[in-house]
This record gives structure tokens, sequence and C-alpha cells, in this order.
């Protein structure tokens, strides 16, 4: 086989391949797959995912177990999606050595449900204090809360009006509400329930809201030159928040998934290469080698064949807690198997044919036919079986996570399963939170199948039909 | 010619295979007859379109192929339009059988000799068990095998005893016409000189009209009588042993060249003789007379014409451009 | 010739799970032992707490040390290394797996092999119900697609296999108990039966209730996978020189497909029903879990929360054992079909 013949054996398989419909879709659904992964920094809203998926402040200002997005477009009662606004207009005072900044934020409220916290962003030097105020769109201006900051020396600082209005939303509520009628402790108040509501009877208990434009205005006092807050941004805390919604713990759950892919491609992808590159030269040195030795091998697989995969991956996960690469590395130690007895049957033809025993007369090595003349023509058939191992590597790694298992340092969408598990996403059908992880699974065990079985029927022409 | 003693007469049969890549031509428009009693000879290289055209005569031509246009008369009747139902009821085995190629396949591995002989036996003729029995036991013994064959699985027999098999089960419904796609092929050479002897003999014993295919002329020679030289799916000569073997005076050149490449076990061969070139494509046919690519005597006409069977002598027919001109 | 192969391929199947056995004993044997300590000590404490407490401190300390010394010896702990992992290994092979730290079977017993024994027919009741309505229904469909090869009916199946085939079965169990159950309430989300269970013939309808959509996932993701081997495995076969030859001999299309091309695919389709069988033993841990079905499988689940290492490892070894034995099955029963096999080579 020399590189002429192999690049002419790629050319060929290359010209069947593309007359296959489903197979072209696979590879165009991995094309699909590999871009998620290149352009990830640009696709989510939360490019840190991978690694940040455990530290809460990350995930700060999302809302809890939120719906996705588009669950507004079915929904005739339309809740305030999450986004960010970072535009505003900043009026600047000087009076002596003090600064006085105003920056108002516009948020177009035209929702029929309010957003569940406003939260406001910055970097500050120094000691400022800020103010934070909202004037409604009847007019109803309700100064909100006031924070002062002691020295320091930059950082990013958080205001959370959920959190630090209570009272403020409180008061203004009682001046509206009929106390006798309704009455609620202030303990149990939603502020923002109350801030954008209509300014009437039953707006603790029972309000309707107000749409239209409310501007948030923060006033900040800066005592010295050397202070600073800039860098600023209202996040607006929705009811429905990103393309799949969010999950328990605040954590967007698209950028999650987008995040998922890279790891998926890898395990699949490396443990389907390892496992079958051991099995193929496995089975084509045993049947190459023949006599006690073949006979020995076949013992050594058989011993491997006879473990049941999934439990002993399970009992050696718990007690060694492994993580992701230990993880492969245990998975091809059993997946390699597989091809073993197709190659080794194949192997054995291969090995009557008339050029090896010549080859064999010239003198060649034991390797060089090996891997020269025998190999080769096993390449196809490593491939398609490589193909459709990869699918199962994922779903054995997505087991394993599922169980609480997995490696924790990277988020795989097993491990967004094993929370939605455990955060009681299937009894409390936040469904947003179990159907994509699986989705993906499936997709893209679809997408290695219609590849590796596109590839098989190439294989196998006695079963064509035309 | 209406003949009563013509059993078999093929006219005009086309059969082709719609491949993805294109039109196959397989058998391309060809006649012949068999008569009663006769062997008829049928040679030609691998790809010819004998197999082919003997599958058409019991209609079993594999998916993609189909019989276009033609007659099939086996005594009289015209077997072409009828259905699949009336061929496996009335025709297959019991009018015409067939002995296969690579007799190494030709029985399902898990049912025992036996049934398979039974299953074939009962299908075509009510016949109580002994008496059956009886009948198979007879036809083994004539193919000289012994009673506890039936027994057996395929694979616990040789090559030389399965075709003994095969051989039985084609005669014991004592068709009328027996086709042999090289039944001796596959077999080593002492095997194949044993069941050769046997054919000729059961071809004595049973007056049997039989169409006998091989690539290798010798056999032929031995068996038939009369024979037919295929190429590339069209007839080029029909002729009986004494006119294409013997004294004759006119040969096809694609005849003249097989019977050279036969080394004789008498003669100084320093050079083994061969056709030069490669089997036509039979999707892309070339122009003219099928051969002339590879032929070593063309003239002009050749390249653009393709020649019919003309009769050079009696009972003898050839097509070819070159003889017909002297 | 049948029974030399059969006896060869038992005593291959009893040496390598001896030796598989071994192996494990040999790389879990820290664990194991571990618990085996602790468990002693509270042996130990146990049997201090009941003693006559008119005893010095001094008596106290030796007898403790005694009872200590006593027990170790008992369970083979006082002796090296390569010793201990034998004594493991035998113990596993005549199924002494000692007890278990939290669980309990629904007896009260704390003895594994009990709860064992218990979970087992669960499992197998309900696998076996999947699979066997899988292999019909890929029956009749798998032979649909090999007569009609190339066909709507096969391409658009086709598509189908792939799509489901990196399909987890427990995610849909997923889905399938959000929807169904909780959503729809038609069906119960798990379990083997209600509480309390109902007697008599209600026992039996309750049992099926249960079973019903855990069934019904399985089979929606299995059958798939069925009819596309099926459908490969005769159309392979009716390609063969000799069901041309049958045809020709003019039997009957009915008896050609049904007699001669199903009896010569039934090694191969057996060996796939019981591969499958098998996988089901070991791999759907998870499915078990999520549907609360107490098999096997889910009695890994909980001895991993519960952190019970004794009931793990019997489960583990139990499983080896049957899916060592199913492939000897395998072999056998294959052998059995396939004359080749069965009745061996040339005269």
């Amino acid at each position: 086989m020399r590189w002429p013949d192999i690049k002419e054996g790629f050319r060929n398989f290359w010209i069947e391949f593309k007359n296959i419909k489903f197979g072209l879709f696979g590879l165009f659904l991995l094309f699909i797959f590999i871009l998620i992964v290149i352009i990830n920094p640009y696709l989510v809203p939360f490019p840190d995912a991978s690694s940040r998926w455990r530290d809460i402040t990350y995930w700060e200002d999302n809302p809890v177990s939120a719906p996705p997005l588009w669950i507004n477009w079915f929904s005739s009662v339309k809740r305030a999606s999450s986004s960010i606004i970072s535009e505003y207009t900043l009026t600047e005072e000087k009076k002596g050595n003090l600064t006085l900044n105003k920056m108002i934020f516009e948020y177009e409220f035209f929702y029929d449900r309010p957003p569940i916290d406003i939260i406001f962003h910055s970097y500050v030097v120094g000691s400022p204090v800020i103010i934070l105020s909202m004037e409604r769109p009847d007019g109803k201006i309700i100064t909100l809360t006031k924070r002062v900051i002691s020295k320091i020396t930059g950082e990013d600082i958080r205001i959370s009006i959920g959190n630090d209005s209570r009272t403020e939303s409180y008061n203004f509520g009682m001046k509206y509400e009929n106390p006798e009628q309704n009455r609620i402790e202030r303990e149990l108040i939603k502020p923002t329930r109350i801030l954008f509501a209509e300014a009437e009877e039953g707006i603790l208990v029972n309000p309707s809201f107000l749409k239209g434009i409310y501007k948030i205005m923060v006033d900040i006092v800066l005592p010295s030159s050397n202070d600073q807050v800039s860098e600023s941004s209202l996040f607006i805390s929705g009811g429905v928040s990103g393309w799949l919604g969010t999950d328990s713990a605040k954590r967007d759950i698209w950028s999650g998934i987008a995040a998922g892919v890279k790891w998926a491609l890898l395990i699949g992808l490396l443990t389907a290469f390892t496992s079958v590159s051991i099995g193929v030269i496995y089975g084509v040195v045993s049947a190459y080698l023949g006599g006690w030795q073949d006979s020995l091998m076949q013992r050594i697989f058989e011993i491997f064949v006879g473990v049941p995969l999934l439990p002993v991956l399970i009992v050696m996960s718990a007690i060694f807690r492994p993580n992701i690469w230990t993880l492969i590395i245990m998975m091809s130690c059993f997946f390699w198997v597989g091809p073993v007895k197709t190659v080794r049957s194949m192997g054995l033809q291969i090995k009557e044919e008339t050029y090896i025993e010549a080859a064999k007369a010239f003198g060649a090595s034991s390797s060089r036919i090996i891997f020269k003349h025998m190999i080769p023509l096993l390449i196809p058939y490593s491939f398609a079986s490589m193909a459709l191992y990869v699918p199962s590597a994922i779903v054995y790694e997505a087991s394993i996570s599922l169980l609480g298992l997995g490696d924790a340092t990277i988020v795989t969408w097993g491990q967004i399963l094993h929370d939605a598990l455990r955060g009681g996403a299937v009894i409390n059908g936040l469904w947003w939170w179990v159907i994509p992880p699986g989705l993906f699974i499936a997709l893209m065990g679809m997408t290695f199948a219609f590849i590796g079985f596109a590839m098989d029927k190439i294989l196998h022409p006695k079963l064509r039909t035309r | 010619m209406i003949d009563n003693n013509t059993i078999l007469r093929v006219s005009n049969l086309k059969i082709q295979f719609f491949t993805s890549k294109g039109i196959v031509y397989a058998v391309d428009d060809i006649s012949f007859s068999l008569k009663k009693g006769e062997t008829l000879g049928l040679v030609g290289e691998s790809g010819c379109g004998k197999t082919t055209a003997v599958l058409g005569l019991v209609k079993m031509v594999p998916i993609p192929g189909r019989i276009i246009s033609g007659s099939i008369e086996i005594d009289g009747e015209n077997i072409i339009p009828l259905s699949e139902t009336e061929m496996r009821n009335k025709i297959r085995w019991t009018k015409i059988s067939m002995v296969f190629q690579g007799a190494m396949n030709c029985l399902t591995p898990v049912y025992t000799v036996g049934y398979q002989m039974m299953e074939t036996l009962q299908k075509h003729k009510e016949m109580p068990y002994p008496e059956a029995r009886k009948r198979i036991i007879n036809y083994l013994n004539l193919v000289g095998l012994s009673e506890d064959i039936i027994r057996r699985y395929p694979h616990e027999l040789s090559g030389g005893m399965k075709q003994r098999i095969v051989i039985a089960t084609a005669l014991f419904l004592e068709p009328e016409i027996v086709i042999c796609d090289e039944p001796t092929t596959a077999l080593d050479v002492v095997v194949q000189a044993q069941i050769i002897n046997l054919l000729k003999e059961l071809k004595q014993q049973l007056g049997l009209s039989v169409i006998f295919i091989t690539h290798d002329l010798a056999t032929e020679a031995e068996v038939a009588d009369r024979l037919i030289v295929m190429y590339a799916g069209k007839i080029v000569e029909v002729g009986t042993n004494e006119n294409i073997y013997g004294s004759g005076n006119f040969s096809h050149p694609y005849t003249k060249k097989l019977i050279q490449a036969t080394p004789r076990l008498h003669e100084k061969v320093s050079e083994l003789s061969f056709i030069p070139g490669i089997p036509p494509d039979l999707i892309n046919l070339p122009a003219g007379c099928r051969f002339h690519p590879r032929c070593s005597e063309i003239i002009e006409r050749c390249k653009k014409e393709e020649p019919p069977l003309i009769e050079v002598e009696k009972e003898h027919w050839i097509a070819c451009w070159r003889i017909v001109n002297e | 010739m049948y029974w030399r192969y059969c006896l060869k391929r038992i005593i291959y199947g009893l040496v390598t799970f001896i030796i598989l056995i071994f192996i494990f004993s040999a790389l879990f044997n820290t664990t194991m032992e571990k618990t085996l300590r602790s468990q002693i000590e509270e042996e130990i404490r146990a049997e201090t707490l009941k003693m006559d407490t008119k005893m010095t401190p001094e008596e106290i300390t030796h007898f403790i040390a005694e009872r200590r010394a006593f027990k170790q010896h008992l369970y083979h702990l006082d002796k090296p290394i390569w010793s201990r992992i034998i004594w493991r290994a035998i113990d596993v092979l005549s199924l002494n797996f000692g007890k278990a730290t939290i669980m309990k079977s629904s007896a009260g017993e704390t003895d594994v092999w009990a709860i064992i024994a218990e979970c087992l027919p669960r499992t197998i009741l309900l696998f076996t119900t999947a699979i066997g309505i899988n292999i019909i229904l890929g029956l009749l469909l798998g032979l649909k697609k090999a007569q009609k090869a190339g066909g709507f009916v096969d391409k658009i199946t086709s598509i189908g296999t792939m799509v489901v085939y990196g399909m987890p079965s427990w995610w849909l169990g997923m889905l399938v108990i959000m929807f169904f159950s909780y959503k729809l309430r038609l069906f119960p989300s798990g379990s083997l039966h209600s509480i309390p269970p109902p007697s008599g013939l209600a026992y039996y309808i309750d049992l099926l209730y249960h079973m019903a959509l855990p069934v019904l996932t399985l089979v929606v993701i299995g059958f798939w996978g069925s009819s596309y081997l099926i459908r490969n495995i005769v159309l392979g076969i009716l390609q063969e020189d000799y069901i041309m030859a049958t045809r020709t001999r003019g039997i009957p299309e009915r008896k050609v497909l049904y007699g001669h091309a199903m009896r010569t695919a039934a090694p191969p389709i057996v060996t796939m029903a019981l591969l499958s069988l098998l996988a089901s033993v070991g791999g759907n841990i998870i499915f078990e879990g999520i549907f609360s079905w107490p098999g096997l499988g889910n009695l890994y689940w909980i001895s991993i929360e519960q952190n019970d290492v004794p009931v793990l490892m019997g489960n583990l070894f139990i499983t080896t054992a049957l899916y060592m034995a199913g492939l000897v099955i395998l072999d056998l029963v294959y052998g059995f079909l396939d004359p080749r096999i069965k009745v061996g080579g040339r005269r």
C-alpha cells in the first residue's frame, strides 16, 4: 500500500459517500457542532461557563429556574425577559472637590409580569456614595436604596434592588394600599412586584402591572478626584431568561450546553479512536501470529469481554473518583474488545492471500506486513467502527456523570442532567432543564450514527439493493 | 424449422440489467434450439452472458435484470408470458432443471440433504413418503452415493459429493431439459473426471437433453455434441464438434483463439498463447462487431456493422464479416 | 461433537469467570477490607456492651483485643495480602457476600445475598418483557424491510434507527415520566407496585400498570435497532446462492423465506436477542433508577448513595456471573441452532 493508493482509496470512498444523503446530513450536523465549539465565546452570554460552572458569583444575576425566552411567544401572559442595559445618559456636575454624577438607564417594560430583580453593577474606586431611584411611567419617583462605599481600591460592586429596597417598596405600596382589606408582612413582599405595579388598591397583594418606560436613576457622589465609578450596567433579571432558561442554581443552560459540546466531542472521538485502534491492531496481530499466540490473545480477550461494562465502570468510578482523562482511559480499556472478533476473521482471510505469502518470501518483517499490507485494508472498517462508537462513549460518560461520579471540574451534558435530577426538575416539570442536555446527547449520537451507517453501507455492498 | 424433435427453442432473447451506472446488455438477441437427447455446449469467457442466458430459461434472472424481449419455447409453449406461480408449478424442475455452478453453496446449510431433496420432490409430485424415499435413494445410488447421505448436512460433505447430490436432485423429477452450469469448475481434476463420466453415463441411460456450460473447451468436447460460442452477450458461432474442432474449414476468430489458448499435452509449448485485451464493458459496447478491438483479422466493415449469423456450411453458423467476404 | 463443544465452552467460561473474580478482589481489596474492619469494630462494641459490666478496665481492653484478634483471624485479615485476596475471592465464589452496612431487604435481613436475590427477578421480569416485545416487533418489521429492501418503508425506518441510536433510554424515560406521569397523570411514575400492593388478580394488573411506562420506553428505543439488524441478517442470507437455488427448484416463496431463510437466520438473530438481554443486565442501572424499579440496577444506585460497599461488591459479582453465564449459554444455543457447529465438520 503506497501513499497514492491510500489517497486513491480515500477519493473513491468519498465519491461513494457523497451519494448517501443521510451521510452528508450527518457531516453537516458534525460541522455545526464544531462550529459551536469554535465560535462559542460569541454565541453564548456566559462564555466562561465551562470553567466557572460551580462558581455562584458568576451566575448571581440570573433568575432561578426560569423558562426560556421564547416561551413568551406561546404564552398569553408575557414575562419580563432578562437583559442587560449598558447604555445610559450621564450628566456630570462639579461642586468644588465633589463630583455629582447622574446616570439614567431607560427600561422599556411592556410585559405582563415584572422582572424578578434589577441589579446595578459598577467598577468602583475609593469611597463614593451611590443612590438608586426609579421614575415610573406614571411620573412617581421612588428612592430605592443608598449605598455608601468605604474606601476600596478598585473592585466590582453589585447593588440588587430586590434585596436592598424592600423597605422603600413596602412604604411606597402602603401609600396606595387599603390596609383593612389587604395586609401582608413586609418580609413577604417582592419589591419589584410593587415597583412595577399600578399605584392603586390591591398593589401589595394582587397587583396589575404598569407598562411603560421606567427610568432607573443612579446618583453618584464622588467626594474626591480619586474616586471613580465606571463601567456601569444594569442587569434585569426577568421571569424568562436565555435561549434555554436557567436552572435552580441560576446557571444559563444554553451556555452550559454549548460548553458541553466540546467535551462530548472530545470524550466521544478520543475514546472511539483509542479503543478502535487498539482493537484493530490487537485483532490483526492475533490473526497474523496464529497458533498458540493467537489462542492466548483470544483467552485474554475473553476475560475482557466477560466484564459487564457499566457496572464495573460505575464501581470503579465510585471508588476511585476519576477525572475526565482517566475516565476516557478506563472506557478505552474496555471498548477495544468490540472490533476484535470481526477484525480477526478479516485478518485471517487476508492472511491467506498470496501476496502476503509473497511478502513473507521476500523477507518482509512481520510489522511491515501487518502495518503496510493488512491494516490499510481495514481502515474503512475502522472508521465506520469509530463513528459508531462515539455515541456509546458519550452515553457512558453521561451515565457516570448522572450518578454524580463524573468529573466535577468540567461541564458535560451528563452533569447538567445530574443537577436536573437532583434539583427536582422532573418532579417540578422544569422541562427546559431536562430536555436540552439529553436532546443534544441524542443529536450528537444521531450525527455519528448517520456518518457511521453511511460508511457501513459503502463497506457492505452485498446489502445494497440496486 | 418446426421439428417435433426440438424441445427448446430460444428466439431473439434479450436480457438487460438496469443498474445505477447504466444499462448492461447482458444477453443481446440470441437464438438457438435444443433437440431431444442432444447435449448442447455453451462456451465463452466469464461475463459473456452464458449464465444469464440460462437463468433466463428458468426466468430466474436476478434483480436488476429483466427479460426485455424474445421468446423461449419449451415443448412448443412460450414460457415468457407465464406467471411466477405457473413457472414454479409447471416449468421449474418439472420441465427444466439446473445443476449449479459452485455447488459449494447450493444447499441450505441448516437443513439435511434428505430434507431438501424430499422437499423438492414432494413439492412437484404428490407421493407417499416411502415411495418418495425410495426414489431419492435410487437416484443417489445412480450418482454413486450411499443412502446414509440423507441424514448429513451440506457442510459435512466434500465438493464432489455435493455436486453429485445436486445432480441427483436435478434429475429425480425426470425433467426434459437439464442445464449444467459449469458443474466441474470448482472441483479438482480427479473429481472433475468422475463427474464428467457420470454425466455421460446418465445422459446415455436417461436420454437427457442437456445444455452444458463451461469455459473449458476440453470438457466441452468430451460431453457435448453441438456447441455455441458466446461473446459479449451475442452468439458468434454455432456448430458441431466436428465442424469446430476438427477438420472445419471455417472458424470465428474468437473461437480460433480459444482453441489455440488451450495447451495440448503432447505439444511443446514455449509460450502460452492468449487473447489480448480485456472483455468488453457490457454497458459501453464497442460499435460494430463486439470482438473487433481484440481481433487480429479485422476488416473495415467489422468496426461499423454487427455481423449476423450466417450458415457457412451444414449445421455451422458464424457471425464474422471476414468469413462472409471469403 | 456438540457435547465436546459445550464442555469446552463451559469450562472456558468458568475459568474466565474465576480469573475475573480474582482480579476484582485484588482491585477492590482495600475498600472491602476497610468496610470489614469497621464492621468488626461494630460487632465488638456491641458485644462489650452486652457483657457483664463488672470487669475492670484492663480486663475490658484485654477482652476487646482478644475478640479483635479472633475475628481478624476468622476473616483472614491477619494473613499476607495475597492470601487475603484469595480468601476474598473464595468467599465470593461460595456466595458469601457478608452483611450490608446500612441496607436491608424488605424482610429486614442484612444478608447481602438475600438483598440481591430479592432484586434479581424484578430486573429479569422487566427486561425480558421489553426485549421479547422488541424481538417480535423487530422480526415483523425486519422481514418486511428485507423483502422490500431499498423501498420507502426500509429507508424511513432506517433513518429512525439512526435517530435513536445515540439516545439514552433513561433520558427518554425522564421525558416519558414528566409527560405521562406528572403532566397527564395517566401512569405511575415508578416503583413495582402501589402501596399497599393489592392482592390476587389485581396484584398482577397493578404490576402490569407499573411496568407499562418503562416497557414502553424500552420498546420505543429498542425495536428500531433490532429490526435493522434482523433486516441486515435476513437480507444477507437472501442474497446467498442457496436461496436462489431453492427458488429455482420451484419451492414457494413463503417456504423459502420462512423456512430456509429464517432457519438460517436463527443463530445470528438469537445471538442478537440474547446479547440485548445480557446488555440489559448490566447496562440499565440508570434506567431502573429513573423509574425507581427495585431491580439489580437500582440496587447499584442505592448502594452508591448510601455508601454500602458490601452490597455494591456483591451486586458487581452477581452481575458479572450472570453476564458470563449468559455469554456461555449464548455460545451453547448458537452451537445448537447452527448445524455447522452442532454436527461438526467433514467425515
